[in-house]
């Protein structure tokens, strides 16, 4: 057992919490949170550049007995699909430490200290190997974004964190009581990988597929289990829309990649019908609701339900180019959309409001917000060249090979999305400068700028040179499909 | 019995006569405690509690049976007694300042509740329903006369007469059960009984017999439909007594009712289907009329009958792993409701009661530290990890899947959201409203004690749970 890699990711944050309790001055509390996540990044960086991409086999292992008594073991490791994820947390952490630079002037301590908190749990659940550490995670997490809701929210903020935290706890208690039954029937152990292994009956296979759904699906959401995800993220503050849309919904999918498809196969074949369908509704409902909004974050909200619906369409396509773009969508919605709520905060942080019928011509007032703004709504609709054109097009050929009706809706949605962000943003940016006369509006500065700008990088990057990113996920994916398709042919 | 079986008995037995015996002394010598000296009385109990504590470690390596079957010494009884010292000597520590400001602070209080740790021990000793029934009593008097120690207070007054009239009423019909086994069986020990029955564990009359028993246990844990009496003896009694209560004698009468329930007799008639109705009613009632509650205390005091319904179902789940889960979840109980009820102790200060939920509208502003503290134990008892409350109900879940009862685990798990939601609404109270006063919290050093003592076990189980999970499942008797 090398060095312990990823146990320092994880606690690096946590430790920088316990750090920032003791410290008296905000400026201090900002900087000492943005240090480190910034260092937690370039572990992340040196985790990425030193992985494997030949191999499938999970990386970085750490096992440490924790609960004997019960099999509970403190295991680590990350295979390529956590890998990205992984990346992707530490990058959105230092985005949201420098996106609540100003827009937290209160209690900027407690901010800080559940923000870093959130990011280790985050870490955790997306490194464990123990499927009681990666609960332990997962609910754990309640707790922070309660507070990050429900102190630094909007007005409606006490009503949205009740909802959040509800809807969740009642999803994961439920995966809970899965996660024990699968204990038992898996040789009581909760180690992921030898789960793995487990060759389960179809009748129990078919109840953990639903329990484990129930979770997922809240998280992801999928629709009808969606209606948290508006109020959250409208009463959320801008860090925590960024981390709710850029990492919590991709647990629900992540979820289904590491338990439902590996350690369900059979059950997730032949229910894969009923996933694909869900997607589909999840696309053009998504796509319908977020055609009705005047609210800019509500429309960012509701998109992400629909841009989801493709990443599980792409999940339960059961084929390779789904899966590829399925793993590839989720993170490019995580930089899209966090980019997105990233901006939507910071006008509101000028105007003080959101509606969209208030804006207009801002081209004007603020070029560089807006040259931006344009770049991340072409990548959210998918314009080639940028990220999610690769992963939806990925998405959409495995869809299509999956079940036509579904390709169809999926792409309904695409070109719904391209008319309520095309939309969004002929309102806001062009037109007749109708916000100059009632605000003034200053365009971004440096610090902004330095949090914009990695996103955009990424945006380009995957858009124009998606190899690496598809190498990374590669060898896990094809591996993936051989136990979903190895176990699950018998269907 | 012989001079000799009387030793053993005597030395078996020691932790208890130390308790009693302390108590005692204390009775005498604490006339004698002048004025603005009562820090001594605290001092001396826990004293007598630590002598205690350390003679039942003394003695915790073997099994000693004594009295002639009427009494045990054996590590379940050693693990419950832990737990009554702990529950004990952190009501000293929270009582002292708390008892000055109320002006209780004589000895009988001190006095009073040594009995009833007595009355706890021999309750979690006795293998014999008649000691049970002595330990029972012992303990319900003392606490019936802590309930009303606010002389001045009506509602203590009018708690302490509740819980003696229904008290009285409970007692009466477990007794009745006592003898309808005695004539049937013609003995009243747990072993002895279930020898007797081995050919026929159904007979009507035997069945009847239990649900007797069983409704006279019910009343003591606070379990649907014998709750009645809780909130508002709980909302009555001075709050040191309500936290006491809360973890001591319910922990003790869980005792008797995993020595009972879990003997061959009652085991062998289906009374489990019983015991899940039961756990289920007292979660889901426990857990709705919560929702609505402004008290504190009161709402505590439904959350202690959630929790006791939570714990019913380690009980339903039965084998060594039901048994242990129970334990383990009463240890940790302990440990996260004396936190909160430290809280609520400390806000008592001058004319300020603190009773009311809303009082506590800001409290993060202004206490950040403390505010942490409600966090944790709220959090814990709402079962979210990496709180000791959520191992707790983890590894009763865990029981409970074991023997595949997991429609019930599905049940408990839906009603601890319902659960979950007043005490988070509590977190929303403390953290996300404006504050309208300033607090001012008695916080001693006693009170610091205890707050930074529960919360390490709060938390310190939760991280590290694997010692005392071995603990419980050591514990466990006859495994």
């Amino acid at each position: 057992m090398g060095f312990p890699l990823l146990t320092l990711i994880i606690f690096m944050p946590a430790a920088g919490a316990a750090v920032l309790m003791f410290l008296r001055s905000d400026d201090a509390v900002r900087w000492t949170a943005l240090s480190v996540a910034v260092l937690d990044l370039a572990l992340c960086i040196a985790m990425v550049a030193n992985f494997d991409t030949t191999t499938h086999e999970m990386q970085f292992t750490e096992t440490h007995p924790w609960v004997p008594a019960l099999g509970i073991t403190y295991a680590l490791g990350i295979d390529g699909i956590s890998a990205l994820f992984v990346f992707l947390t530490a990058l959105l952490a230092c985005i949201c430490v420098l996106a609540s630079w100003v827009a937290i002037d209160s209690k900027v301590k407690e901010f800080m200290i559940s923000l870093l908190a959130m990011q280790a749990l985050m870490l955790g659940v997306f490194c464990a190997l123990d499927l009681f550490l990666f609960y332990v995670c997962w609910e754990a997490m309640l707790i922070p974004m309660y507070l990050i809701i429900g102190v630094w929210g909007g007005d409606g903020r006490i009503y949205a964190a009740f909802k959040f935290f509800l809807y969740t706890l009642a999803g994961s208690l439920l995966f809970l009581v899965g996660v024990i039954v699968l204990y038992f029937h898996g040789g009581e152990t909760f180690d992921i990988r030898a789960l793995m292994a487990q060759d389960l009956p179809f009748p129990v296979q078919s109840f953990l597929f639903f329990s484990f759904l129930i979770a997922f699906a809240v998280k992801v959401p999928m629709v009808p289990v969606h209606t948290w995800l508006p109020d959250a993220h409208v009463q959320a503050p801008t860090a925590g829309s960024i981390i709710l849309a850029g990492v919590l919904l991709k647990m629900g999918a992540y979820g289904f990649l590491r338990f439902s498809l590996p350690m369900l196969p059979e059950a997730s074949v032949h229910y894969s019908t009923l996933m694909l369908a869900l997607s589909a509704l999840a696309i053009v409902y998504g796509g319908l609701l977020a055609l009705a909004q005047d609210d800019l974050k509500k429309l960012v909200a509701y998109s992400s339900i629909s841009h989801m619906g493709f990443v599980t369409l792409g999940i339960f396509a059961l084929n390779l180019r789904g899966l590829e773009g399925g793993i590839l969508q989720m993170f490019n919605h995580g930089v899209t959309t966090g980019a997105l709520f990233l901006f939507v905060g910071l006008i509101y942080e000028r105007t003080h409001t959101r509606s969209i019928a208030d804006y207009g011509g801002l081209m004007k007032a603020a070029p560089v917000y807006t040259t931006f703004l344009a770049l991340f709504t072409l990548s959210s609709m998918a314009l080639p060249g940028t990220n999610s054109f690769v992963g939806e097009l990925l998405v959409l050929s495995g869809g299509f090979a999956a079940n036509l009706a579904v390709g169809a809706a999926a792409v309904l949605g695409a070109l719904l999305g391209a008319a309520y962000l095309l939309g969004m943003y002929r309102k806001v940016a062009l037109g007749p400068a109708s916000v100059g006369a009632r605000f003034k509006i200053r365009d971004v500065n440096a610090r902004e700028i330095t949090a914009i700008l990695p996103l955009a990088v990424f945006v380009l990057w995957v858009g124009l040179y998606p190899k690496p990113f598809l190498n990374i996920i590669d060898a896990s994916v094809k591996h993936l499909l051989a136990q979903v398709h190895g176990k699950g042919s018998g269907q | 019995m012989t001079a000799a079986e009387l030793f053993q008995s005597i030395i078996a037995s020691l932790p208890e006569i130390v308790v009693v015996t302390g108590a005692c002394i204390l009775l005498i010598l604490g006339q004698f405690v002048r004025k603005g000296q009562e820090h001594l009385l605290v001092w001396a109990s826990v004293a007598v509690v630590l002598i205690a504590a350390l003679g039942t470690l003394a003695l915790a390596s073997e099994v000693r049976p004594a009295y002639t079957g009427m009494f045990i010494a054996d590590r379940f009884a050693v693990f419950f007694k832990l737990v009554f010292y702990l529950a004990t000597v952190l009501t000293f520590l929270l009582s002292q300042r708390y008892a000055d400001i109320e002006g209780i602070g004589s000895c009988e209080y001190y006095v009073l509740l040594l009995f009833t740790l007595s009355g706890m021990m021999i309750m979690a000793s006795a293998t014999d329903l008649l000691s049970i029934y002595v330990g029972l009593e012992l303990t319900v008097l003392c606490t019936y006369v802590l309930t009303g120690f606010l002389r001045q207070q009506r509602r203590s007054n009018e708690a302490a007469l509740k819980y003696v009239i229904l008290g009285a009423v409970s007692t009466g019909i477990f007794l009745y059960g006592v003898s309808l086994i005695y004539g049937l069986t013609g003995t009243t020990q747990l072993d002895g009984m279930a020898a007797a029955v081995a050919g026929n564990p159904l007979d009507p009359g035997l069945l009847l017999a239990v649900v007797f028993i069983v409704a006279g246990l019910v009343f003591k844990v606070g379990a649907v439909p014998f709750h009645m009496w809780l909130p508002d003896v709980y909302e009555g009694a001075p709050t040191t007594i309500t936290a006491f209560m809360s973890v001591g004698p319910k922990a003790a009468g869980f005792a008797v009712v995993l020595r009972v329930f879990l003997n061959p007799l009652v085991a062998a008639s289906d009374v489990w289907i019983v015991v899940a109705v039961i756990a289920v009613l007292t979660m889901a009632l426990g857990s709705f009329v919560a929702l609505v509650q402004d008290n504190f205390k009161r709402l505590l005091a439904y959350s202690s009958i959630s929790h006791a319904g939570f714990a019913l179902f380690g009980v339903v789940a039965g084998g060594a792993d039901g048994i242990a889960s129970v334990m383990l979840y009463l240890l940790i109980y302990s440990f996260m409701n004396l936190g909160i009820f430290a809280t609520v102790i400390m806000m008592r200060n001058g004319d300020f009661s603190g009773e009311v939920i809303e009082d506590y509208a800001g409290f993060a502003k202004f206490h950040p530290g403390l505010a942490l503290l409600m966090l944790l134990y709220l959090f814990s008892l709402a079962g979210i990890p990496p709180t000791a409350g959520f191992f707790a109900k983890f590894y009763v879940l865990v029981a409970l899947v074991e023997r595949g009862f997991v429609m019930l685990a599905v049940i408990a798990v839906l009603l601890s959201v319902v659960a979950a939601y007043f005490y988070i609404r509590i977190v929303m109270v403390i953290y996300m409203r404006e504050p309208e006063r300033a607090f001012d919290p008695a916080l001693t050093p006693l009170v610091r004690a205890t707050l930074a003592f529960t919360a390490a076990g709060t938390i310190g189980i939760g991280l590290f749970p694997a010692w005392f999970l071995r603990l419980a499942q050591h514990s466990v008797f006859g495994g």
